[in-house]
């Protein structure tokens, strides 16, 4: 039985409250701006970086909105998915939009919920519409959404890496990239844009690949800190670098061959070799190595890492193969040559007049860039057995055939290229099907 | 999107209310006898039907005065327990909507979209729990307080007490939705950019589609009554077109540069649809489906063709480009001209005299003209769009369905708070406001036509027990009858069940306005003000018989 009266009973929970008080505050007190501040709660998430501003941006709509929801949060989420879906499927994109949203506001630091959502937008959504400013439109709202999630994440080098690639590779790549990037610098709603880009995902109005090298970059400095898990870490790391190869691709097949292609596929190179080809990579026991090292960069690596000269070469040998480093290296090369520069510009001005209907003009170019692309294979070897070089050989030499079988002629027995033809006729098929899809079946 | 307004069937719903009705009332009926035989024995049948007929005295001798005097009490009373406190979380969410919202990049008909789904959302929500939970708990409170013994000893009828309940709650519901109303009309007229455009466009969709009756033969005789049908490539009647890989079925695709066709039948066509020009407005929302790449830079081509009734011929429209998701919208004037591929010359047809036939039927055929190239339609993908009417028509008309919501509501929580306690009621009328939202599809697909694979919850127990696939025919034993007599009950049971939940899917009107069409009568209000009115009498009865038998000297 308790003997104490309500005062003294009062007076002991006073005390109790007050004792409590010194371990709640002990652990518990936020920090200030200063380091080692606060209570010991706050001082660990400084330490391991898990404060919410530690992560990213804090959005105040998501943190009421998680607050509100008390522990309802998952469920909360799992019904909006599935409203998601819902309204996936039945296209109604509008209010999709905004359940994306909606489920960002009570996710906003789990990962694969932004790439999701960002890829879903940029990828499916756009390619549901018709209008290619519609489809534009879409891509942009994957990439703002992809882009808003780097800012809240700043931890993740995946988020601002898969931005990047909806800004190279989405607007660079796809079927409508002709349009998408010229969109990019000028944006298809004049009106609000003032015939200018929108300034939220190309503020300075740059070329899309340039853009995305820039989100690349940041993806590389994330990843320095901590790991990404999507592809090798060489391949991630070189994707800058190849953004400047890209850009400088684009200008050709787009028609430019003046002097700022050039200059594009010179800095191509250099980045491609000075700053790829420099960047320190790792094998096991942190073995420190990089692919563009010569003999005596070689021993001196060997030294610095304490191993075999040997081992140092085939590390080297492995991701030269892995990212294709040796091509790339070429490829660039040689195209900021004036002789690589003529031969497509001969071709790619063969195929337009090829389009055009005027066959004779196009029989002509086509001809002199395939000999003068047959010269530029033999001076760089390296080309013959890659990807890309063999396909622009083999796709002039089947447009070139076209025009004899349009004009009912007999191709000669000899022309330029004709070996990578022979040697390559397997590809035929598949080049076939690409003409079909360009032209309509013949 | 799909959107499908299909009018609502008035002598129908009125037979199943009937029906519906007649069943309960039977089944509560006989109970009622039984019980009163078994307690009062033979007088205990007379007894029942002398409280039916107090309750007609009671129903007929109803004093509107003395109704009204209960129902300002209970607006102030419902006053009295904060139910205004409901604007406080409706002005902060507001305050705050923007953030949520704001998308200044966005299409403005997808702004719209969302703008107003979310205050007719904000407002059904936030004021059906308000509503519910004060009319669940008036009558309950007040027998718990006894304070209901001031009322009933004095000259009032239960009855009285029911209505001016339900009066003085529909009231405050009232109250509340016409300011947040207001508000929100404010709030999305201020929140929406200047250039959109923001109109109720008044649709006159085709009647009947050929693929709502799958056993019709598919002739001639079917095309004629039919208001919307597909030919397909070989140009032969079909209820659908193609499905190019959707997941849900509404859109039918046809293919382009074939004989595949979408017909659309307006029947008693005449110059009421003209506008006050002499034009003939329609609009169509086709969707594309690209089986190869083609012209990326322009659209999918496609053209509507009206039949001269003289000579059978098309009449083609210029092709157009289909602005996918967004709308088509054409004026065309009473003369029509079109080239006439087999002259080589350019003709005039006028579009009443020239092209509606005897029976009073304009028929206009969509073909997609890409070749390999798809597009996608359903009934309501093409209509007569009469003058537009102002925003706030559609908008205050959603509105009222969220009244009429609240109203049920209010007649549902004050019925059940008339038989059971607070917390119980409050329960019942969720549960039924719960079923009636979300789960009227699945019951409809239970007391469907189509047999359920494993049957019954008897033949599925049974099923279960014996470790018996679904697919799997029952022994022909008298088991089996017995089994599926018991299911057999236990659907009658959810058909009744069925009809007495309500379908709360009526009120939604908002869908309407959201996408930008007024909310017509037939299609839109008329099944909400059925379902409310159709829950009038039923509520009442209950009500004043549970009332009237209650203990009210019960806590």
């Amino acid at each position: 039985m308790n003997k104490m009266s309500s005062q003294q009973r009062k007076i002991a929970y006073l005390i109790a409250i007050a004792v409590l008080m010194v371990p709640i505050i002990w652990l518990g007190m936020p920090s200030s701006e200063e380091e080692e501040s606060g209570g010991r709660l706050a001082q660990l998430r400084q330490e391991y970086d898990l404060g919410r501003s530690d992560i990213g941006d804090v959005d105040p709509t998501s943190a009421t909105m998680n607050l509100i929801l008390l522990g309802m949060r998952g469920v909360a989420a799992n019904l909006m998915w599935m409203q998601l879906e819902d309204q996936k499927d039945h296209k109604d994109w509008a209010r999709m939009r905004a359940t994306t949203d909606a489920i960002i506001k009570l996710q906003p630091h789990f990962m694969e919920v932004w790439r999701y959502n960002a890829w879903n937008l940029a990828y499916n959504v756009s390619a549901e519409w018709d209008a290619v400013e519609d489809r534009y439109f879409w891509v942009k709202e994957g990439a703002k959404f992809q882009m808003l999630g780097s800012h809240r994440n700043n931890k993740y080098p995946e988020m601002c890496f898969d931005t990047g690639r909806i800004l190279g590779q989405k607007i660079g790549m796809s079927d409508e990239w002709r349009y998408y990037r010229k969109y990019f610098k000028v944006d298809p709603d004049t009106e609000r844009y003032d015939d200018g880009p929108d300034g939220e995902i190309n503020p300075t109005g740059q070329d899309n690949y340039l853009a995305a090298q820039k989100w690349y970059q940041d993806a590389n400095e994330r990843e320095e800190k901590i790991d990404q898990h999507i592809m090798a870490r060489p391949l991630f790391r070189a994707y800058p670098f190849r953004c400047q190869i890209d850009y400088a691709n684009a200008l050709h097949r787009e028609g430019t061959f003046d002097e700022v292609a050039r200059i594009a596929w010179e800095q191509a190179f250099r980045d491609w070799t000075q700053g790829f080809g420099k960047e320190l990579l790792y094998a096991w026991d942190n073995v420190e190595f990089y692919l563009e090292a010569s003999p005596e960069d070689v021993k001196a690596l060997a030294k610095r890492n304490g191993v075999e000269e040997e081992l140092i070469n085939r590390l080297i040998e492995s991701q030269i193969k892995t990212t294709n480093y040796r091509y790339w290296r070429v490829l660039a090369f040689s195209e900021s040559k004036p002789e690589t520069a003529a031969a497509h510009r001969d071709l790619y001005n063969g195929e337009q007049a090829f389009k055009s209907g005027d066959f004779t003009k196009a029989q002509k170019l086509i001809f002199d860039g395939m000999t003068k692309y047959e010269k530029v294979m033999n001076d760089h070897p390296t080309l013959k057995i890659e990807n890309l070089a063999v396909e622009t050989g083999m796709w002039s030499i089947m447009l070139w055939q076209k025009i004899y079988q349009l004009n009912n002629k007999t191709v000669p027995e000899e022309y330029p290229l004709k070996w990578l033809w022979v040697k390559e006729i397997k590809r035929v098929p598949e080049l076939q099907f690409n003409f079909n899809r360009e032209f309509g079946s013949s | 999107m799909n959107f499908n307004p299909e009018p609502f069937d008035l002598l129908g719903g009125a037979a199943d209310w009937a029906a519906a009705i007649g069943s309960f009332v039977g089944l509560v009926l006989l109970v009622s006898i039984v019980t009163a035989l078994a307690v009062h024995g033979v007088a205990g049948p007379v007894y029942v039907f002398n409280r039916i007929k107090a309750g007609f005295v009671d129903a007929c001798g109803v004093s509107p005065r003395r109704t009204w005097a209960l129902a300002s009490l209970t607006i102030k009373e419902a006053v009295r327990r904060k139910a205004l406190m409901v604007f406080v979380v409706f002005a902060v969410l507001f305050m705050f909507a923007g953030w949520f919202l704001d998308d200044p990049s966005e299409h403005s008909d997808m702004q719209v979209k969302v703008y107003v789904s979310f205050v007719l959302t904000s407002i059904t929500w936030l004021t059906v729990p308000v509503i519910l939970l004060i009319s669940c708990w008036g009558i309950p409170e007040d027998i718990k307080a006894r304070s209901i013994h001031t009322v009933v000893t004095k000259p009032t009828r239960r009855i009285e007490i029911v209505i001016g309940r339900m009066l003085g709650f529909a009231t405050v519901a009232t109250g509340i939705l016409v300011m947040m109303a207001v508000v929100g009309w404010f709030w999305t007229i201020r929140q929406l950019p200047d250039d959109v455009d923001l109109v109720c466009r008044v649709p006159v969709y085709v009647e009947q589609s050929l693929a709502s009756d799958p056993n019709a033969p598919l002739d001639e005789a079917a095309l004629k009554v039919s208001g919307f049908s597909f030919k397909d490539r070989e140009g032969n009647l079909k209820p659908t077109g193609i499905n190019t890989g959707d997941v849900v079925e509404f859109i039918s695709y046809i293919e382009g540069a074939t004989k595949a066709r979408a017909i659309w039948q307006f029947k008693k066509f005449g110059t009421q649809y003209l506008n006050d020009k002499g034009q003939l407005r329609l609009e169509t929302r086709f969707q594309s489906f690209r089986s190869h790449k083609g012209k990326i830079a322009t659209q999918l081509l496609c053209q509507l063709n009206f039949t001269d009734k003289s000579t059978g011929k098309p009449v083609g429209l210029p092709a157009f480009e289909v602005a996918e998701f967004t709308q088509n919208v054409f004026e065309l004037d009473r003369t029509i001209t079109y080239f006439d591929a087999d002259s080589g010359e350019s003709k005039q047809v006028d579009l009443i005299d020239d092209l509606v036939d005897n029976d009073g039927t304009l028929r206009i055929e969509a073909l997609a003209i890409d070749s390999g190239q798809y597009l996608g339609m359903a009934k309501s993908s093409l209509f007569i769009r009469l003058p537009d009417r102002p925003f706030a028509a559609g908008y205050f008309k959603a509105i009222f369905g969220i009244w009429l919501m609240l109203v049920l509501i209010v007649m549902l929580g004050v019925t059940a708070s008339c038989f059971v306690k607070g917390p119980v009621a409050t329960f019942l009328t969720l549960s039924l406001l719960i079923m009636g939202q979300g789960f009227r599809e699945f019951m409809l697909r239970l007391t469907g036509e189509e047999k359920m694979i494993g049957g019954g919850a008897a033949e599925s127990w049974y099923r279960l027990l014996t470790h018996m696939n679904p697919k799997q025919e029952l022994p022909d034993t008298l088991g089996t009858d017995v089994i599926e007599s018991i299911d057999t009950f236990l659907l009658n049971l959810l058909w009744i069940v069925k009809h007495i939940v309500p379908n709360f899917g009526n009120f939604k009107l908002s869908t309407y306005v959201a996408n930008g069409f007024d909310v017509p009568w037939s299609a839109g209000m008329l099944p909400g003000v059925a379902m409310t009115c159709a829950y009038v009498i039923p509520c009442l009865v209950i009500g004043y018989y549970s009332l009237s038998l209650r203990e009210l000297e019960a806590k």
